[in-house]
């Protein structure tokens, strides 16, 4: 009737409780109707044993099935912990790839534009930038000769207008003299008089185009002169440094290039194992259905213990109708105290000890075998786990 | 800066010191001048004595290429260190004029 192993367990008690005279029954095996002697000592030592092993029969049933629903609903929880998991897991992995695919690109008017291209585009903007100055030192510096000779060719004017001066001051002296000369020779020279006299205008003529020629030639000057200052200016100003910077602008896009490579397979990785953590998770649920199989196997056990706890309880009864009332049921105290001592968790015991001790009691009569009073307490029983 | 030209066998080669500024723009005019008329095809600018070249110094040296062009002759740069062989990169100078080592 008992597993082995339950019977093994509180054989030493037995064995200490049972009294060595028993007697024999070979008439008994032979013909179940007959009767024999049976010590009052024996029978009440069973009936004792009897009344202790249904109650602890039905308490180890009443345990399983506290056991069974403890591991139900806690594995349910946890499934759906679990669950919440490996969707925040999964969520989390989209995110990340999100993020990788985004890492790689810049959005340049609502296009995106993968970083590289956008760099080598950079690039080039600011190769052709350099191009640029270089041309324009060259042109510059171009300008800068070719106003260098128009400075000496108009300063070779200004001289070329002096001896135009120099040439109409004698012309109009030689006018002069050859007036004097015309008015000496009198009637003769009358006709003489009035070419000097032309020559004298043309000559005044010749000074006043030379004077405008001057200041045509002085304006011209001025205006060479600013511009050659202007151009001066710029042509000294010194761009190499912005040519420099290219140095500087190509390291800092490579760097950046670079750093974005390296954030996106470091990002890729981690998409990776948020979509590894969320299918290990998956994997931890499918485990979980041990519970079901679990559930199933206490059922099993507990309609066995059912089924046992029935038959005591009947043969029980058989025997309390044909023992004289003066027999009355032996406490197996040294086996309680072996079971007693079995349940280390207190809240356990304390269910244990309700049932068995107090059961049918004043007390029980009270309510103080009221389960959930009993269950009450189990949370201490859970601290005492930690 | 400063020049001083050697006359080789085979090249003239203008050693330039100091530094290349818009400031030297007509010394480096007369030197464009003296390298047109010597007999040498080849005409080597050494640049391992220069300090410093501003952007000026490039233009005129793009000039000193286009006048020796004119002139039938072959101009080079060489031996460039330092800043100047920076901007010498930067300006991407070598698909223009021919740079040695």
């Amino acid at each position: 009737m008992f597993n082995p192993a339950a019977h093994d367990a509180v054989r030493p008690a037995f064995q200490n409780g049972l009294p060595d005279d028993t007697p024999a029954m070979p008439d008994a095996s032979r013909d179940g109707g007959a009767k024999v002697a049976v010590t009052a000592e024996l029978l009440s030592t069973w009936l004792g044993f009897a009344d202790v092993q249904r109650r602890t029969l039905d308490i180890v049933q009443s345990e399983l099935t506290r056991t069974s629903d403890h591991v139900e609903t806690s594995t349910l929880d946890l499934s759906e912990r679990f669950r919440e998991l490996a969707e925040k897991a999964l969520e989390q992995s989209e995110r990340v790839a999100q993020i990788v695919a985004m890492a790689g690109t810049v959005d340049l008017d609502g296009e995106r534009v993968p970083l590289d291209t956008l760099v080598v585009g950079m690039q080039d903007v600011i190769t052709d930038m350099v191009t640029n100055i270089v041309s324009l030192s060259r042109h510059a510096m171009t300008m800068v000769y070719l106003l260098d000779d128009v400075q000496k060719d108009v300063a070779e004017l200004e001289k070329s207008i002096g001896d135009i001066d120099g040439i109409n001051r004698q012309t109009n002296f030689l006018a002069l003299n050859a007036t004097i000369e015309a008015s000496r020779a009198g009637e003769a020279g009358r006709t003489f008089a009035v070419v000097a006299q032309e020559v004298r205008h043309l000559s005044r003529s010749t000074g006043e185009l030379a004077e405008r020629m001057r200041s045509k030639v002085t304006a011209v000057v001025k205006g060479v002169r600013n511009g050659h200052e202007i151009l001066r200016q710029i042509a000294d100003t010194d761009m190499s440094p912005q040519m420099l910077a290219k140095e500087r602008v190509d390291k800092t896009m490579d760097s950046l290039v670079a750093q974005t490579t390296h954030f996106q397979t470091v990002l890729r990785t981690a998409a990776t194992v948020s979509s590894d953590m969320s299918s290990t998770i998956a994997h931890v649920i499918t485990g979980m259905q041990f519970q079901d199989l679990t559930k199933q196997r206490i059922e099993a056990i507990n309609d066995s213990l059912a089924i046992m706890s029935a038959g005591l309880g009947e043969l029980e009864a058989r025997i309390r109708a044909q023992v004289p009332p003066g027999i009355g049921a032996r406490e197996p105290q040294e086996w309680l105290n072996q079971l007693m001592g079995r349940f280390t968790l207190s809240e356990m015991r304390e269910r244990f000890v309700r049932r068995l001790l107090l059961e049918g009691t004043a007390l029980d009569e009270n309510g103080v075998l009221d389960l959930d009073v009993a269950g009450g307490s189990g949370a201490g029983g859970d601290i005492e786990l930690f | 800066m400063d020049y001083g030209i050697e006359l080789r066998d085979q090249e003239a080669v203008v050693r330039l010191r100091g530094r290349l500024t818009f400031n030297d723009h007509a010394k480096l005019r007369t030197l464009i001048g003296e390298m047109g008329q010597n007999k040498l095809r080849r005409q080597v600018l050494d640049l391992s004595s220069l300090e410093f070249v501003d952007s000026a110094g490039i233009g005129m040296l793009l000039i000193a290429r286009e006048e020796m062009d004119r002139a039938g002759k072959q101009f080079v740069l060489r031996s460039a260190a330092g800043q100047v062989k920076r901007v010498l990169t930067v300006a991407q100078i070598a698909k223009i004029v021919p740079i040695e080592d």
